[in-house]
Parts: C-alpha cells; sequence; structure tokens
C-alpha cells in the first residue's frame, strides 16, 4: 500500500529495499488496472504478460506514453473523475488527457511535497513563477507549464505570477516580490527557456544587482533550446549567480503521466528517483534493460497512477542513469540524466508517417 | 502571373520558360525528340560519378535507356493516334528522391510541357538529375528548352494556384494530406488531375514453395520491397499472409534470413522502435485478435493477426513492422484488400488465382499483383493508372 512509503523519507531506500517495495506495489497497480480498464487489459493479454513470470520492476510491462492521446484511459467511473490534466503540445498537436481521482490527485500532492521538502525544508515557500498567470486559465493552454505550476501551488505559500500577458516581465511585481521576501527563503520557478529568455535577459538589461541569494530556482522542461543558444547548463548557474546571487538551483524533469513524481536535482546536479518512482534505460534495439551509464529509452514507473493506468510508461525521451545509491549528497536511488525527446526519423518512402499524426 | 519570380527557385528552366510555356506546342506521344532525350539523359547519368551511390538514380538511368524506351513505345500501338494534352504540374513527393524524374518521363513520352515542383529537402539525386537535364537543354536538346521547369518553393497556396490553373494535367504524389492541400487550388475546366494517396501493400508466400526456392535470393528481395524505403514505400509489404503446409517451418526460416541482412544493412533508429511499439498497443487495445510474436524483436517486430479486418491497416507502420497471416485458403485475404490496398507480391503462388481473386470479389483495391522482391520495379503502369496514356490524348480519325 502507499502508506508503507510514506512512513519512509523519500530518499532513504537503497537498491535491494526500494526493489523489492516497489515490484509488489507496481504489481498491485498492474493487477489493479487489469481489472478497471478493458483496453489496458487487452494491452496486457496481447503482450502476453503473466503475473508469476515477474522477477523484477523491470518486467512489468511497459505502456507506451503517446496512446494518452489516442485513447481515453480510466481506471475508475467517469463521475469520479476529479479532474482532467493535458500534456503539453503545439497548436494542432494531439494532447494526452489523464483523468485523476481525488485519491489519485492527493498522493499526487502529498508526494510533490514529500520530495520537494527534502530538498528546501518543510516550511511552505512564497513563489515568484516565471508565466503569466493566463497559462492556466485558459483551458487551451492549459499544458505541462499549467500542470507543473499548478502541483507546486500547493507547497507554496503566496505565488505571483510575474509575466504579463504578452510575456513582458512585470518590474512592479517583481519588485514587490522582492521587498516582502527579503532577506528570506523563496521558490523561483519557471521553464527553462522562459526562465532564461523573459527573465534573466530582462534583468540583465536593467544593469543591477538582485539579491535572490537566498531564492531556489527551480526549473524544468529542457535544455535543448538553450543548448540552441550554446549555453550550457553551468554558464546558465553561473550567470544566474552572478547576476542575482543565486545559489540554489533545482531543475527537475517530470511529465503529466506521472505528475507528484518528480525526478529532482542536488546541488550535485543529479536529478534523483524517490521511492515513489523509477527509471529503466531500455535498449532500443529490444528494449533490454541497460546498464548504468548507458544511453537508451526512458521508462519511467510511478506509484501513484491509480485513477489511470500510468504506472510504467515508455517515454519517448532518451536518457542515462549515472549511478544509484552512491550520490554524493547521500540520497539513495538512481540519479539520472536526461538526453531529450528521441529524435524524429527521416523516413523514406511515400506515405504519411504514422508520427507525423503528432506533430 | 502573379507569382512573383523570387519566391521560385528554379533547378531546371527560368521564370520566362515558365510563362511561355501556354504557347508551347505539344509533342505526339513517343515522338522522337522525347526518346532521344531521355536515352541521352541515361548516358548522361550513367557517366556522372556521383550517380555510384544512388541505386536509385542508378535504376532510373537503366529504365530510360534507349532499349527500354523502344521496348515501352512497342507496348503503346496506338501512340500514332496520341498526343499530350499540354501543361502537365507534377508535384513531388517529399521523401522519395528520384520520383520526381519518374513522374516526367512519363508525361516527357506523352508529349507535355512539364512544371515539376520537387520537395524542399535537399537530396543529392536531385541535384544528379536536373544537372544531367541541364547539361542536354544546354547542349545539344536546347529546343525542348521550353519544355522543361524544374522548381522548388515554400508552401504557398498563390503559387500552387498559379501554377494549376495553366496546367492540363496535374499529379499529385500523396500522403493524403498533401493531396488534399493542392486540391484546394483549382484545376482548369478541362483539366485532368491523377493523385497518388497513401496505399500499403500485401505479401504472399506459399509456405512449401519457399522453402524450395532460393532464400537467400528471397530474403534479399523481400528486404528491397520492405527496408530499402524504410517500409513506408506504397508498395511496401505490411503483412505477409503464408499459405500451405509448412508455415511455421517456413516462417522460422524466412524471418532468421531476412534479421541477417537488417542487421548489417538497416539503421534502425531508437524512435522507430517506440513508433512501431505504439501501433502494436494501439492495436492491441482495439482488437482481440493480435498478439506480439516472441520470436520478433524491434528490428522486426512481428504481430500474429488471428482474424483479418478491414480496419487492421490503420495500424500499419514500416521500418520493419510486420503483421502476419496464417491462411488455410488464399481468398481468407479478401478483407483487407480496401481502397487502400496497392500491391500483391507473391512467392509461390499462382498469379492468376489472385487476378481472379481481385475480380470475382470485386474488391476495390490492388493495382499490382507481382512477384515478391519486384515491388519496388519502375513501370509505366502504376497505381492502376496506364501512365503515359492518361497523361496523352487520343484524335479519333475514323477506323
Amino acid at each position: 500500500m502507499i502508506d508503507d512509503f510514506y512512513q519512509l523519507n523519500p530518499y532513504e531506500l537503497n537498491k535491494n529495499d526500494k526493489e523489492i517495495l516497489l515490484r509488489k506495489e507496481l504489481m498491485l497497480l498492474t493487477e489493479f488496472h487489469r481489472k478497471h480498464c478493458a483496453e489496458y487489459s487487452s494491452f496486457l493479454n496481447a503482450v502476453g504478460y503473466k503475473e508469476e513470470n515477474v522477477k523484477s520492476v523491470s518486467d512489468i510491462p511497459f505502456f507506451p506514453v503517446r496512446l494518452f492521446k489516442e485513447y481515453d484511459l480510466l481506471s475508475v467511473n467517469r463521475e469520479d473523475v476529479f479532474k482532467t490534466m493535458t500534456s503539453s503540445g503545439t497548436t494542432g498537436q494531439a494532447v494526452s488527457k489523464i483523468f485523476v481521482d481525488k485519491e489519485t490527485a492527493i498522493s499526487q500532492q502529498k508526494v510533490m511535497i514529500k520530495i520537494l521538502s527534502d530538498y528546501w525544508g518543510k516550511k511552505r515557500l512564497p513563489m515568484l513563477v516565471i508565466d503569466t498567470h493566463s497559462v492556466l486559465k485558459d483551458r487551451k493552454m492549459f499544458s505541462a507549464r499549467g500542470a507543473a505550476i499548478i502541483g507546486l501551488n500547493i507547497v507554496s505559500k503566496e505565488t505571483v505570477y510575474v509575466l504579463n500577458d504578452d510575456m513582458s516581465l512585470n518590474f512592479e511585481k517583481l519588485q514587490n516580490f522582492l521587498d516582502k521576501y527579503k532577506g528570506q527563503r523563496f521558490i523561483i520557478f519557471g521553464f527553462t527557456f522562459m526562465v532564461w529568455q523573459h527573465f534573466y535577459k530582462e534583468l540583465l538589461k536593467l544593469g543591477k544587482f538582485f539579491d535572490m541569494s537566498e531564492a531556489f530556482l527551480m526549473t524544468g522542461g529542457g535544455w535543448k533550446k538553450l543548448q540552441e543558444e550554446a549555453l550550457s547548463r553551468n554558464d546558465f548557474k553561473d550567470r544566474f549567480k552572478k547576476l542575482c546571487g543565486i545559489k540554489h538551483f533545482l531543475d527537475h524533469y517530470g511529465m503529466v503521466e506521472q505528475t507528484g513524481c518528480i525526478y529532482a536535482e542536488c546541488e550535485y546536479g543529479h536529478l534523483h528517483a524517490s521511492i515513489y518512482s523509477d527509471v529503466i534505460i531500455r535498449d532500443p534495439k529490444d528494449f533490454k534493460p541497460l546498464d548504468i551509464g548507458k544511453k537508451g529509452i526512458m521508462q519511467v514507473v510511478s506509484v501513484l497512477p491509480h485513477s489511470y493506468p500510468g504506472h510504467s510508461l515508455l517515454t519517448e525521451d532518451e536518457g542515462i542513469v549515472i549511478g544509484e545509491d552512491n550520490c554524493p549528497c547521500g540520497r539513495k536511488g538512481k540519479y539520472i540524466e536526461i538526453i531529450g525527446r528521441l529524435k524524429n526519423a527521416e523516413l523514406r518512402g511515400c506515405s504519411d508517417t504514422y508520427a507525423d499524426k503528432f506533430k | 502571373m502573379r507569382i512573383n519570380s523570387n519566391d521560385i527557385e528554379f533547378l531546371v528552366g527560368n521564370f520566362d520558360v515558365l510563362n511561355n510555356m501556354p504557347n508551347v506546342p505539344v509533342l505526339p506521344m513517343f515522338s522522337d525528340k522525347a526518346v532521344d532525350f531521355l536515352s541521352e539523359l541515361s548516358k548522361e547519368l550513367l557517366n556522372d560519378k556521383r550517380v555510384r551511390g544512388y541505386i536509385d538514380v542508378i535504376s532510373y538511368a537503366y529504365w530510360i535507356r534507349k532499349s527500354s524506351l523502344v521496348t515501352a513505345k512497342n507496348k503503346h500501338p496506338d501512340h500514332k493516334n496520341r498526343l499530350g494534352r499540354g501543361i502537365a504540374f507534377h508535384i513531388a513527393p517529399s521523401n522519395v528522391p528520384v520520383n520526381f524524374a519518374v513522374s516526367m518521363t512519363s508525361s516527357v513520352l506523352a508529349g507535355n510541357i512539364n512544371i515539376i515542383r520537387v520537395s524542399n529537402k535537399q537530396f543529392e539525386q536531385v541535384n544528379i538529375i536536373s544537372d544531367a537535364i541541364n547539361a542536354l537543354l544546354n547542349g545539344k536538346f536546347s529546343n525542348l528548352k521550353p519544355y522543361f521547369c524544374i522548381v522548388r518553393y515554400e508552401h504557398s497556396n498563390l503559387i500552387t494556384e498559379e501554377l494549376s490553373s495553366i496546367c492540363d494535367v496535374r499529379i499529385i504524389w500523396g500522403g493524403n494530406r498533401t493531396i488534399e492541400t493542392i486540391r484546394q487550388a483549382k484545376l482548369p475546366p478541362r483539366g485532368i488531375e491523377m493523385t497518388f494517396a497513401d496505399r500499403f501493400s500485401v505479401a504472399v508466400i506459399n509456405s512449401e514453395k519457399y522453402l524450395q526456392s532460393d532464400i537467400k535470393k528471397t530474403a534479399k528481395g523481400f528486404y528491397t520491397d520492405t527496408y530499402y524505403t524504410d517500409q513506408n514505400a506504397c508498395s511496401s509489404p505490411r503483412i505477409v499472409v503464408w499459405t500451405g503446409g509448412k508455415i511455421k517451418e517456413a516462417k522460422e526460416i524466412f524471418w532468421k534470413e531476412l534479421e541477417i541482412l537488417v542487421k548489417n544493412d538497416y539503421d534502425m533508429k531508437p524512435v522507430q522502435a517506440v513508433d512501431k511499439y505504439n501501433s502494436f498497443c494501439s492495436l492491441a487495445m482495439s482488437s482481440q485478435n493480435v498478439s506480439l510474436n516472441k520470436q520478433g524483436n524491434n528490428l522486426i517486430m512481428r504481430i500474429d493477426v488471428k482474424k483479418l479486418t478491414p480496419n487492421l491497416m490503420d495500424y500499419k507502420n514500416g521500418g520493419g513492422y510486420f503483421f502476419e497471416y496464417d491462411a488455410k485458403n488464399i481468398s481468407e485475404i479478401v478483407p483487407i484488400l480496401t481502397k487502400q490496398c496497392q500491391t500483391i507480391s507473391f512467392l509461390g503462388e499462382n498469379k492468376e488465382e489472385i487476378k481472379e481473386l481481385v475480380f470475382k470479389n470485386g474488391v476495390r483495391g490492388v493495382d499490382r499483383i507481382v512477384p515478391l522482391g519486384e515491388t519496388m520495379g519502375l513501370e509505366f503502369i502504376w497505381d492502376g493508372y496506364k501512365m503515359i496514356e492518361n497523361m496523352s490524348r487520343f484524335v479519333y480519325f475514323g477506323e
């Protein structure tokens, strides 16, 4: 039961203990979803799943994350759906629909708080969001950006959206916030590229030093765009340190399909899996699990998804497990590096490709 | 024309040639001019050192050599009654580099003046062939200059509309969305259109005959039919239907032999593994009749299908993704011979029998029935069209 997990600190378990706990819980979830979601049950049959063959977490079937875009997948009655979350997607793209009931929503919040408080303490902190408030208001825009903000809202004391609707920086709001929480711990949250484009660059133009030395700069959404500008993670951190005195950086990886179970960055720059979730890197050639240090397709498992069959997913991202149980920060479990989205193949032939449907 | 000349890149021809096209006389079908031009183009290509790496350009060059064209001419006995329709506007596909030239060839032989829009993607094959055409048009075939413009332009409704408004035949190579987009542009009242939409294809193999065949050669042929074009050509088999009494044995050897080639020659991208797995899972969730074959792997993903239904091909994929069906009788394939079905390739089956199946059942699909390994062959008949005839008109003057 999930309650067994709540008794523990989120990074407490070593490899063997975590494996036992996780395998048991994930098998229960697999069985639960088999019983309550007909499509998922067909999937299990087609891949030839047999409970007695599961020797480890990696033997639990992985379900393609893209299918949440094609099917409405629920393991609860529709009337019990408390909220529907959708994934990011540019205009015209199909979006994932994730049906969350009360129970799942509560566990998502609980786990998010447990993970984050391991980084910045148990106290609720004020949060400066580098985004516009309308990212939540407009249903069409309610994407991974919105979902991440909502998730964090729960753990924050006060939330201030510091961008105007046209993405310009609202200096007045910023100044008020900084005045109010001067010398105190607070969170700055935003998607990496937006933080760089709409926050850093704007502050730089003002040409003055802002004291944000107590802040945690929490980012997400990947580094691809900044890499295009030839800006490394370290450059990013150095620049913010210089301009605002920021010392605490907390990048994270997560997805709307497994909200709550984020992979947060420690002071050594590693993204950590908590006891609630894990990453298995798979070889594209045969989907067999790869060893530490090898690049492959990421499978993510999480014990939170109850109302929809999202507890074991094959993502479309590439990553590497850098190590396990031995990060100098002291957190147990795997720590990972995200390479980014799998590259689209330039296929030959005259047909529209399957992947095209989702562009 | 309302087109700004700066918006079009000319690989062959120029804006003046384009503007003058409505005034250029059409040629008779299989005119000496056209046949000479193409056979010289064949020589020009085969002399170009750059073609070595491009088997598709080489195949094309062989296809248009003199003897091959003379054979084709003999197969069109009514060519003396036929001449070009006028201006042919070809929209080539984005991912089959040599296709633009194949389309152009039928049209030149039909007697048309040609505007060919090639993809914005850069392909060396397109450069090689355009260079060769330019060399000829700037040399001894300068009299054919008015007949060719090969162009590139960014997606522009205006340009497509203008070019459509002056054409007599429009040839659109798919996919379906390209066709839908181009069709927004009107054709003149007498303009005709040929569209090449998304299709799928089927392979039928008799297990007993297969075991007696040259299995290495069959593997090579099937590889060419499928992986060579990422199994994404219209002619690529998406399903293998097995007949005869030794299916289990035949399957084992067939896929093992194919795997040797795939491992050596095919560069599967990680995203393709995910794509294929997605397609399979999506299918599995809507049908109880399928299961993943455990002997398969990500390079060759095999899906056992217990019952053939028309919607099976909604879940097709490429890059080494095969449905498999064991048939007691070949007539069991009728449900999948839908409009989208293009080619049936066969090994060890009687082609008359397959033809009979198509005709007797009056199915909407199946335009070609060819031996396994030959689905990629260049022909003047494609997708149910006799290409050269369709692009020309017949002048009736009595018996």
